[in-house]
Order: structure tokens, then C-alpha cells, then sequence
């Protein structure tokens, strides 16, 4: 601790101890005992030539009633006494005036005197026992007042520590809660801003070819329009974070790197809502924030890689299955998006739509293992064709099992073809027994089924299968379910798409 | 409930003057509840009142919400005078 530091932590003790209510308690004890009239305490820097009067002036008033002779003389004793104890390290009695005395304590810490404790005017003698007693009872004291303060210190140092770590923790519950970096990016920057009290934060992620910093999300709580701009590595603040992959601060800004085995963005803030500059605390602390956002963006890219890549082998199985019946499995993304609708009409969450719309496409996988004489047959299947028909949903399970990221979408595959009342196959489920999904897919893919021609039948209008739709409400179909599709049906631009892909 | 109102409230005025002193902080109930002494469920109620007053800000997700400190200065200067006015 510097000269200053060690002066505010003397002051400090010194205010605590003529505060202290265990030295008010002992004065008020030894002043029974010694019958003080005056007690005082006194740092050494305070105590400068002419001191001592003062001294006496402030804590015994009367002493101008003695005159000037005896007040002089007083407070040369009790300079005397101060020097004595000093050099010491003692507690040493003094006279006051021929009838009175009074005596003087140091109050060392460390290896030095950093002021004094003492009595004027005991109208009775100080006995040896009270002069043996008295240094315990004030090193007590100063040694409880002292881990006061040292406590109270303590938690002041702490206590911010503690709160940042705390908001550091629950930053990075709120950018873990979401893989879709779509939604990440502008949690984090929000985040930020909030962290450092700042008025504009972008994220910028460095490009595939390593020159450019691309900006992915950028908040800024003044302006109305927010400019996106791609930056060179290397230029100006975020550029030269990157580069060189480490923070960037300057009064008004501070670029922060987003570093995971390499650099692979920057996360950028600038002004201050009460226009102070930034701190090297700030820094400390958005380069944890940022520790936390790399770990959260690279786990949302993963997943959106992971989710490219079951969507791919998805299309390609539909895409196999396609060259059995050409145009019968291929997605088309107006059922994909009817489904969705619903779903989201319906409050499924994120995870739940997923599932949905992998089984959007793959939901009659299963077919393949009817021969295509059954699927076509105009006239009505035998007893034995229609076991192969109720088999295909199991049939599809079969095909996805293997596929963890698909696991979520078989029971919509299995149970797509249940009906609400508990008429439909393989296990005659009714209501709630069947899940969501399912009873989602069932509305869909009868929809499908209806307006899109076969070779062996002919489709109905869009508007006639909507009409069958909604005169199965209630029996084949959830009616909430088919209240959220008449509603979705109503839109014009999904209309035309799917006029358009039937067209097609 | 207004912000005069809420300053009635123990508990309420607890928490503003746990965000005002700590304006960088966000928090879950229970880390709120933690540093201003008291129940969490009464905290995650007098939270939501604060957010409805625009004095604190609710970053909800799916698996919990985060309270901040508004960023209104308007507001912040009101909340400024209100505590002074407030033996400490």
C-alpha cells in the first residue's frame, strides 16, 4: 500500500475507534474507576506543534479557568508524556496540575505508532492495577475496530467481484439457452450493452477467407437506421482486435476478440451511456463475456452444421425414394410450411417444429415396402393388402431409427395415420393419446394426399379439400388442429405457392 | 403499482437500490434474492413489478430470466433523487 493508501486506512481506523462503542464502554468503565473528566484520542499526523493545547482545549474546556501558566505547563507534561510513551511503546502517566493527572497509550500497528489514546484530569490516582489493565483493554479494542475495518474493506473489494461474477454466470445461462445463431448474436450484443452501460455494440464474424470481419448483429439504442459494415482485418479497432487477438480499447470504444482456437470475430462497443471512458475493469470483464459468447456462437454453428447435414441425408433418403414413385416424395416446401404454420399456431416449441418438419418429409417413408400394385389399386384392398398399408407407418420408423437427430419425428411418423375418435391404424389412438405432431401430419398429409393427382386417381381442388377437411373435424381429424389450418389456409401467399408447386 | 409506490415497499427498494448501486449487473431471481436478503419467490414477483415500471429490463429465456437496470437516464435520475431523499 502507497504513503496515501496507508493515510486513508489510518484515518478510516481513527474515525472507527472514536466511533467505537467498546471504547465508549471502557471509558465509561475506567472513568468510574479513575474518575476521568476527559478522554481523547489522536492520530500522529494530526499532532503538529500546538497541538497539544488544542488538545486539552477541545476535551477540558475549564482549562482556561487555570490560567495561562498552568494550561501551558499541562500541555508541556502531556507532550512529555506523548514522547515518553512513544519511545516506549508504553502507557505513561503525567501530571496535569498538582492535583490532577492523566496518562497517555500508543496505539502501534506494525512496528509503529500511528496515534495515541489518553486521559486528562483523573481527579483520583491512576492505581497500578487500572495501569496494567487499561493497555489490554485498549489493544482489545483497536485490534477489534482494525478486523472491522479490515472486514468491512473485504466486502467492499468483494462484494462487486461477486455481483460481476454473478452477472458473468447468468450471461451465460441466457446465450446457452439458444443454438440458433440467428437469435444469439443479438442476445449477446443486448447482453453487452447492458453489461457496460454502453450505447451501441456490433458483432462481427471473421469471413471464410479470413480478410473481411462481417457484421452479424449490431444494436444501437440512438439510432433509428444501424448501417451494417463489413470491415478489413486489420482495420480500425474490431479489424485490429482480430489481427492481433487481443482487446482494443481506446475512450469510446473497445473491441473485444472473440477467440476460440483461432479468432473467429470481434464483439465491438462504444460510448458509455454517462459518457465516462472505459476501464481496464471493463475490459476484464467483456473478455469473459466474450470467452462465453465464443463457446455459445461455436456451439450454435455446430448445431446449424449438424442440422444442415441431417436435412441433407433427409432430402437424399426422400430423394431415393422418390425414383420408386416420381413426384410422390419429393418435399414440397408449401406442406412443410403448412405444417410449421400450425405447429406455431399451435405454440409447439423450436424443438418440436423440427421434428415436424423432418416428418413433413418423410412421413410416408414407410411406403416403400408396399408393393406398388397396392398403393395404386383402384378398387378396394383385400384384407391382406390393407395389413401392408396399416404397416407402412412402423415401416417408416424402421427406415429412421438409426438416425438419432430423427429419433424426435417418429412418433409423428408412426402415428400420423390415428385417427381423433380412435378409428385409425396401428394402434387406434384417440384424442390426446396421439401425439401433436401426429394429429398435425394427419391434417397435412390428408390434404396432400387429396390435391395432388395420381396416376390411379384423380386430385381435388384446393377449396373441395379444404371442404373434406373440415367436414372430418372432430372424427379423423383434432379440431383444434383443423381450426389452426383453416385459419393458415386463409393466407394468400401460401396459396400461391402451392398453387404454384402443384402447377409444377 | 408507480415508482413512488414501489419505493414504499421494503423489498422493492431493496432491489432498486441493489440495481442503481449495481448498474451493470444482471441477475436470476435467485442471484437477486441472494444479494438483497430475501425470499425468492416475493423477489421474482417484486422483479416483474420493477420490469412493468420500465425500471428493470427481463432478458427471458426458455430456461430463466435475467433482470437488468433500465437505460433510461430519465428514469435513472428519478430513481437518484427518490433515494436520496431515502434515509440510507
Amino acid at each position: 500500500m502507497d504513503k496515501t493508501g496507508n493515510y486513508a486506512y489510518q484515518k478510516e481506523l481513527f474515525e472507527r475507534l472514536r466511533k467505537s462503542v467498546s471504547l465508549k464502554r471502557a471509558e465509561e468503565c475506567f472513568g468510574f474507576i479513575m474518575k476521568s473528566a476527559s478522554w481523547w484520542i489522536i492520530e500522529k499526523n494530526c499532532l503538529k506543534p500546538g497541538e497539544a493545547d488544542n488538545l486539552l482545549l477541545q476535551h477540558y474546556p475549564q482549562i482556561k479557568k487555570l490560567g495561562p501558566k498552568k494550561w501551558a505547563d499541562c500541555a508541556k507534561h502531556l507532550l512529555e508524556a506523548i514522547k515518553k510513551s512513544a519511545e516506549t511503546k508504553k502507557l505513561f502517566n503525567f501530571k496535569c496540575n498538582d492535583e490532577m493527572q492523566g496518562f497517555v497509550y500508543p496505539i502501534v500497528q506494525g512496528d509503529r505508532i500511528c496515534g495515541y489514546i489518553g486521559a486528562n484530569y483523573l481527579t483520583k490516582d491512576i492505581s497500578s492495577e487500572a495501569l496494567q489493565i487499561f493497555p489490554a483493554f485498549a489493544d482489545t479494542i483497536v485490534k477489534e475496530v482494525r478486523k472491522e475495518l479490515e472486514l468491512s474493506k473485504l466486502y467492499e473489494t468483494l462484494r462487486p467481484r461477486a455481483i460481476a461474477l454473478s452477472t458473468v454466470h447468468t450471461v451465460h445461462r441466457l446465450i446457452s439457452s439458444t443454438l440458433d445463431i440467428s437469435e444469439l448474436l443479438p442476445r449477446i450484443a443486448r447482453l453487452s450493452l447492458q453489461i457496460m452501460r454502453a450505447q451501441r455494440c456490433s458483432i462481427k464474424l471473421v469471413d471464410s477467407k479470413r480478410k473481411v470481419l462481417l457484421p452479424k448483429a449490431t444494436i444501437d439504442l440512438r439510432a433509428k437506421k444501424i448501417r451494417l459494415k463489413k470491415v478489413k482485418v486489420g482495420m480500425w479497432a474490431p479489424g485490429k482486435a482480430v489481427k492481433f487477438g487481443r482487446p482494443v480499447r481506446g475512450r469510446d470504444f473497445m473491441a473485444t476478440p472473440l477467440i476460440d482456437e483461432d479468432v473467429i470475430g470481434v464483439i465491438t462497443i462504444y460510448d458509455k451511456i454517462d459518457g465516462k471512458p472505459f476501464t481496464a475493469f471493463d475490459q476484464e470483464i467483456m473478455s469473459t463475456l466474450a470467452e462465453q459468447a465464443v463457446i455459445a456462437i461455436k456451439n450454435a454453428q455446430l448445431y446449424k452444421e449438424q442440422e444442415k447435414l441431417t436435412m441433407g441425408t433427409i432430402k437424399a433418403l426422400a430423394k431415393v425414394l422418390d425414383t420408386r414413385a416420381p413426384g410422390a416424395y419429393i418435399p414440397r416446401a408449401s406442406f412443410i410450411k403448412i405444417a410449421q404454420l400450425i405447429g406455431q399456431n399451435l405454440r409447439m416449441d423450436a424443438e418440436s417444429l423440427k421434428s415436424l418438419e423432418y416428418a413433413s418429409i418423410l412421413h410416408d417413408a414407410g411406403e416403400i415396402f408396399v408393393p406398388e400394385s397396392v398403393l395404386a389399386k383402384p378398387t378396394k384392398l383385400t384384407g391382406e393388402e390393407y395389413a401392408m398399408v396399416k404397416g407402412h407407418p412402423a415401416a417408416g420408423v424402421g427406415i429412421i431409427k438409426h438416425m438419432k437427430a430423427l429419433k424426435s419425428a417418429a412418433p409423428i411418423i408412426l402415428y400420423h395415420h390415428e385417427n381423433y375418435d380412435g378409428t385409425g391404424y396401428p394402434k387406434g389412438l384417440k384424442k390426446d393419446q396421439i401425439p401433436l405432431g401426429a394429429r398435425i401430419m394427419a391434417v397435412v398429409s390428408a390434404f396432400e394426399a387429396m390435391i395432388i393427382s395420381k396416376p390411379y386417381r384423380s386430385a381435388k381442388s384446393i377449396d373441395e379439400a379444404v371442404e373434406e377437411i373440415r367436414r372430418n373435424t372432430g372424427t379423423q381429424f383434432d379440431p383444434k388442429v383443423v381450426d389452426a389450418f383453416l385459419k393458415i389456409m386463409k393466407k394468400r401467399d401460401l396459396r400461391l405457392l402451392l398453387e404454384k408447386e402443384l402447377e409444377e | 403499482m408507480n415508482i413512488e409506490k414501489a419505493f414504499k415497499s421494503d423489498l422493492h427498494l431493496k432491489i432498486i437500490r441493489f440495481f442503481h448501486e449495481n448498474q451493470a449487473s444482471i441477475d436470476t431471481p435467485r442471484g437477486v434474492a441472494t444479494w438483497v436478503g430475501e425470499d425468492r419467490s416475493k423477489v421474482k414477483k417484486a422483479l416483474e413489478d420493477l420490469v412493468l415500471l420500465n425500471l428493470l429490463v427481463a432478458h427471458r429465456t426458455t430456461s430463466t430470466t435475467g433482470y437488468s437496470y433500465t437505460r433510461e437516464a430519465k428514469l435513472i435520475r428519478k430513481v437518484s433523487a427518490l433515494l436520496g431523499k431515502m434515509p440510507s
